[in-house]
């Protein structure tokens, strides 16, 4: 097929720009932040060129088995989204980071990684996309770590291990995969699995293959990376992770999904337990959270969890799976651009007050109108309030529910599973309208008790930057309101990839039925808001004023509690005791027929001083270990004796 | 007859001596550096003397030195000789510290001499006699500082190694009844008439030499000399004796098993499964060491313990396919490992701390060394695009048609997460220190250019056969076709 080779420079303008941008740093620091500006704009371009194309790429025998780029409609979707979101935080990134230290290599990691994030969206084998996913970990690590504030780099420390254990077991998984399939290109390995009869196999290879895509997603139970890294990121870099990084988990997982598991109902349950479970888990730890972006990490997590939900429905709906498919990939896009918009406002909030504690930021927008509607758009949108963006999304995701209801009461089943995920896919979304609402009325409504003496900047916020928090968060409610001129064209373009076929009629957004879900939401949501968040969450403190507070106890962390002590201690302790006992084995047998031959324990002495040794001569006169006398004699000649009856007897 | 072929072996050993009249310090480095610039360029050039045969010394009927160019050799002289170039760059910047630069150089010249006799050996007899010379040759590098613990050491490494090469040589001597020649052969030469009916006596000498030469590549249960020997040596010397010593044992036993018994006689009886086994624990013991160890020195060695298991367990598999990755493995970790080590050295030789948990903060002192090193221990844990991971994916390929096979690819991940465990942890304390855990003073440590030089270009070796490795690929899969 042609090569198209707006694919490589996709991909490696970024990697190169990135050593362009090093040198350029070290000269003028304006200039660098240009060049990054300029070559995440040409990206971005680059990548809407790409719409309509179904273009491939290949690079032969480059990292051993060759690299395979491709640019279905979703991947494209994927990459033009990314583009956006980097273009968005690269100009945003020039104020928020103009006090900062090590701004070069910031700078350096930041374009590194669009790069490898646009390999592993264009890519079209399984290997192309794992080469790309490490870098993307690893480079994406410098950025998480930037600050280098304790916090910081045990959190990093946290991701670190997280991306490699996952990426070690995906690995596994796709060893397997090639040796049983002896390929890994997606479209190959549809065909392969389709040819098998009995899957069960391919189950466990998948489930391997899945741990490092599900861990970089923040699925259930390897999330525990990501309520800790976002926070400490730079606002920037958090947005990054929170809108692209995720979904590059999230696209692994729809490969597997979409290409191995087509129309697959166990996976599909399987999938939409783990989304199920991360979905309320991760709304339930943003109602709790008092720190404004670990609410919005913890929001992205819940939200990772709708994505999950409507690919699991994918499998169960099987071929009528059109209303699973588009909420599923509008849901992604959706989250990519309200996270942009949300964690950018979180950012203009934290390079003006370096806080990011509800209490201490509370109040701070009530004078800042242009935030303060951004920050409107970006919740309401998060909400699933008609007319906005995140409606449409979670319209379709709910109705592919209901049909999966209504198909298997048709034949006669019991539908009570997907009952409950309905009941608390609604649940989820009111903690969604709860928590939102909380930071909003505490940023932006509230007064603060312990407001400090407001000094009067010039100005908050940067004319680029206010560009850059301001398109996105415009965008929201356009397609919001016009969802089949927009939407429905995003979805359209997906569904090859995701092997759906377009609705039969186009979805009713504004019909009763489908606002009965938002209204819903938005009700349970002001009850839980009201009789919870205000309720039990703010208490009164010393001076009578309520302030927020975190409820959840400190040692309630999966990661302090199970993690950290089992592979930090338990595991490297039982480990390391059977290494020590294989690795002293021969030493210890030289050690013990020393004694027994020479009566000397060669003065064994271990030294503190001196690391290299454990055991060795120091003394000149090595001392005697045992007494030779009668009854060590005796008891020779009965080891003697005994060993001559054993082989006699043998 | 081809005299050329003496020129490789015996030119560092000329050198060596002449070395010895040379009166400057200056001199001399550059001496050394210029031969082995030399006998680079000169081991490379011997692809063009393809299948080239030399005796030089008949002894009896049967016994006698040779050495002759084959595919496999001449790929193990290569990586010799190149590394060995690289590494003397960096010593001539480490010895300035060091006493008796000489002494080191010219053990160093003459232990060349000895591998380059071991990768041309033709037969059995040349083979032993390079592998004791290149034991007795390196015991002085290891000894060089005269300090107590590396004499002891000194002597640790020269009984096992003595013990393994003995058994090596109790198998010569069944080996010269059992097979039709004493030279090399691919696809192995054991006269089928004699060995009918002593099937499991061959069986029980194969073992044992494997074990025996498998002692100086770090295997279960014959690997305690190489946690005590490879850190009290002078940096260039471990890097050299982790990088490329346990290579020689490694290139013994493909001689042992693809030249002599074949890999039809082992496949698939007990040998193959228990060598298994014992590399499997070695992978794992090595790693769960490494992870375990304090000491930056003994933890790269312990590290190498494991890694040149990786190794063995592609070529036990005894498949084409396990094989290339194992020769692959070959080199990205002789690449790394030197890496590793000499940027170890280079921080060790600057701020005289050997502990890791001392070296936080380091990578802001010393960013190109960090950088380099970053770079090795990537490749070591193999992570995409550096070369680790091309091996692995062979390895791991070939691992999985067996059962056995299929734990060890199980271990090979546990272990690659463990060397991530022991090695990632350094880079990260390194570039991002806990502000309360600065140990490293805060003046500024300086990078010698002379050390720094070697390290980038490994690294950059490392970098470029990641993304391109197919050059190498195909020179592996011819000599991987003429064995099986």
């Amino acid at each position: 097929m042609e090569q198209n080779y707006i694919i490589p420079i996709l991909i490696f303008l970024p990697m190169i720009g990135a050593f362009i941008g090093y040198g350029i740093g070290r000269v003028n620091k304006t200039w660098r932040n240009h060049w990054a500006c300029l070559v995440t704009a040409v990206v971005f371009f680059g990548s809407l060129s790409l719409i309509g194309s179904d273009a491939t790429f290949v690079m032969e025998n480059v990292c051993g088995l060759g690299l395979h780029f491709e640019t279905d409609g979703l991947q494209v979707v994927l990459a033009i989204l990314a583009a956006f979101a980097w273009f968005a935080t690269t100009v945003f990134s020039e104020e928020y980071f103009a006090h900062y230290h090590n701004r070069n290599r910031y700078y350096f990691f930041l374009l590194m990684t669009l790069g490898a994030t646009l390999g592993v969206f264009l890519s079209a084998d399984f290997y192309t996309t794992f080469v790309f996913f490490e870098m993307m970990s690893f480079t994406s690590f410098v950025l998480v770590i930037h600050d280098e504030t304790t916090e910081a780099i045990k959190a990093a420390g946290t991701y670190l291990t997280v991306a490699i254990f996952g990426g070690l077991v995906t690995l596994m998984g796709l060893f397997w995969m090639y040796h049983m399939a002896g390929t890994l290109a997606f479209s190959e390995l549809a065909d392969f699995v389709a040819a098998q009869e009995d899957v069960s196999g391919m189950y466990t290879c998948a489930i391997l293959i899945l741990v490092g895509f599900g861990a970089k997603a923040g699925l259930f139970p390897l999330h525990i990376w990501l309520p800790e890294a976002h926070p400490v990121a730079p606002a920037p870099a958090s947005a990054l992770l929170s809108c692209i990084l995720t979904k590059s988990g999230i696209f692994g997982v729809l490969i597997l999904s979409t290409k191995l598991f087509l129309y697959d109902g166990t996976w599909g349950y399987f999938m939409l337990t783990l989304g199920t479970i991360t979905m309320v888990l991760g709304a339930v730890l943003a109602v709790f959270s008092i720190n404004l972006k670990r609410v919005m990490a913890c929001s992205s997590l819940s939200q990772i969890g709708f994505i999950v939900v409507g690919i699991g429905m994918q499998g169960i709906l099987g071929s009528h799976n059109a209303l699973a498919a588009g909420g599923t990939i509008l849901h992604v896009a959706n989250h990519s651009i309200l996270k942009v918009v949300l964690f950018l406002s979180a950012g203009a909030i934290y390079m003006n007050l370096h806080k990011l504690d509800l209490n201490d930021i509370r109040g701070w927008g009530k004078d800042k109108p242009f935030l303060k509607a951004v920050f409107l758009m970006g919740s309401l949108g998060i909400m699933g309030i008609p007319l906005w963006n995140g409606y449409i999304s979670k319209t379709l995701l709910h109705e592919s529910i209901v049909e999966g209801i209504v198909m298997l009461e048709e034949v006669g089943q019991s539908a009570l599973y997907l009952q409950t995920v309905e009941v608390l896919f609604l649940f989820s979304g009111g903690l969604t309208v709860a928590y939102m609402t909380k930071i909003f009325v505490a940023i932006f409504m509230e007064e603060n008790p312990y407001a400090t003496k407001e000094v009067h900047h010039k100005s908050y916020i940067s004319k680029p930057s206010m560009i850059a928090l301001g398109i996105p968060a415009f965008i929201l409610p356009i397609l919001g309101i016009f969802p089949h001129q927009t939407m429905d064209v995003i979805a359209d373009f997906s569904y090859h990839f995701m092997g759906a076929h377009a609705p039969d009629h186009a979805v009713h957004y504004f019909a009763w039925v489908n606002l009965k879900g938002a209204v819903i939401s938005v009700v349970v949501g002001a009850l839980v808001y009201g009789l919870f968040i205000r309720k039990v969450l703010m208490q009164t403190d010393a001076n009578g004023n309520r302030i927020y507070c975190n409820l959840v106890p400190e040692w309630l962390s999966l990661e302090n509690k199970v993690y950290r002590p089992a592979l930090l201690q338990i595991l490297p302790f039982i480990g390391g005791f059977f290494a020590r006992m294989a690795g002293n084995l021969v030493d210890g047998c030289i050690a013990i027929s020393r004694i027994l031959v020479f009566n000397s324990d060669g003065a064994k002495f271990i030294p503190g001083e001196d690391q290299y040794f454990s055991v060795y001569t120091h003394a000149e006169a090595p001392k005697k270990v045992y007494h030779e006398d009668f009854a060590r004699s005796l008891m020779m000649v009965g080891l003697g004796l005994a060993a001559v009856l054993l082989y006699i007897l043998f | 007859m081809n005299y050329i072929l003496l020129v490789p072996v015996f030119f560092p050993m000329l050198m060596a001596g002449l070395l010895l009249l040379v009166p400057k310090e200056k001199e001399q480095n550059i001496w050394v550096v210029a031969t082995l610039v030399i006998e680079a360029i000169l081991v490379f050039g011997l692809y063009l003397y393809e299948d080239a045969t030399t005796t030089l010394w008949r002894l009896a009927e049967g016994v006698y030195i040779a050495y002759k160019i084959d595919g496999l050799g001449h790929l193990f002289a290569c990586l010799f000789a190149v590394i060995w170039m690289l590494v003397s760059i960096y010593a001539i910047a480490y010895m300035k510290h060091e006493e008796r630069p000489r002494q080191f150089f010219f053990f160093y010249l003459l232990a060349l001499g000895a591998l380059m006799s071991l990768c041309f050996a033709k037969n059995m007899m040349t083979l032993y006699l390079s592998y004791e010379y290149m034991t007795l040759l390196t015991v002085p590098l290891v000894i060089h500082t005269r300090e107590k613990q590396a004499v002891r050491a000194g002597l640790k490494y020269l009984g096992y190694s003595i013990f393994g090469a003995g058994l090596g040589l109790l198998g010569f001597f069944f080996l010269h009844i059992y097979c039709t020649t004493t030279d090399f052969v691919a696809g192995g030469s054991l006269n089928t008439l004699l060995v009918a009916g002593n099937e499991s006596l061959l069986l029980v000498v194969a073992f044992l030499m494997i074990l025996g030469f498998a002692c100086k590549a770090g295997m279960f249960p014959l690997h305690a000399w190489l946690p005590t020997a490879h850190p009290v040596a002078p940096t260039p010397a471990s890097a050299v004796l982790s990088g490329i010593i346990t290579k020689a044992g490694v290139f013994c036993i493909l001689r042992v098993i693809f030249f002599l018994f074949g890999a039809d006689f082992i496949g698939g009886t007990w040998v193959q499964k228990t060598l298994l086994i014992l590399i499997l624990i070695t992978v794992f013991m090595g790693s769960m060491l490494a992870y375990k160890e304090r000491i930056l020195k003994k933890r790269l060695a312990y590290s190498t313990v494991s890694q040149v298991s990786y190794v063995l367990f592609g070529i036990l598999l005894l498949s084409p396919i396990g094989l290339m990755g194992a020769l692959l493995q070959v080199v990205f970790h002789a690449l790394a490992k030197n890496l590793l080590f000499l940027s170890a050295g280079a921080i060790i030789s600057e701020t005289g701390e050997t502990l890791v948990s001392r070296l936080s903060g380091i990578g802001k002192q010393m960013p190109i060394v960090m950088g380099c090193f970053t770079i090795g221990a990537l490749s070591l844990v193999g992570i995409p695009p550096t070369a680790g991971f091309v091996s692995k994916w062979f390895l791991a390929q070939g691992g999985l048609s067996e059962t056995i096979g299929f734990v060890g690819v199980i271990i090979l991940m546990v272990s690659a997460f463990l060397t991530a465990g022991y090695l990632l942890s350094i880079v990260v304390h390194g570039f991002f220190p806990q502000k309360e855990e600065m140990e490293v003073e805060p003046e500024v440590y300086t990078e010698n250019r002379y050390m720094t030089v070697p390290l980038v270009i490994l690294a950059f070796g490392i970098l470029c056969l990641g993304v391109y490795p197919s050059g190498l690929q195909n020179v592996i899969t011819e000599i991987v076709t003429h064995l099986f």
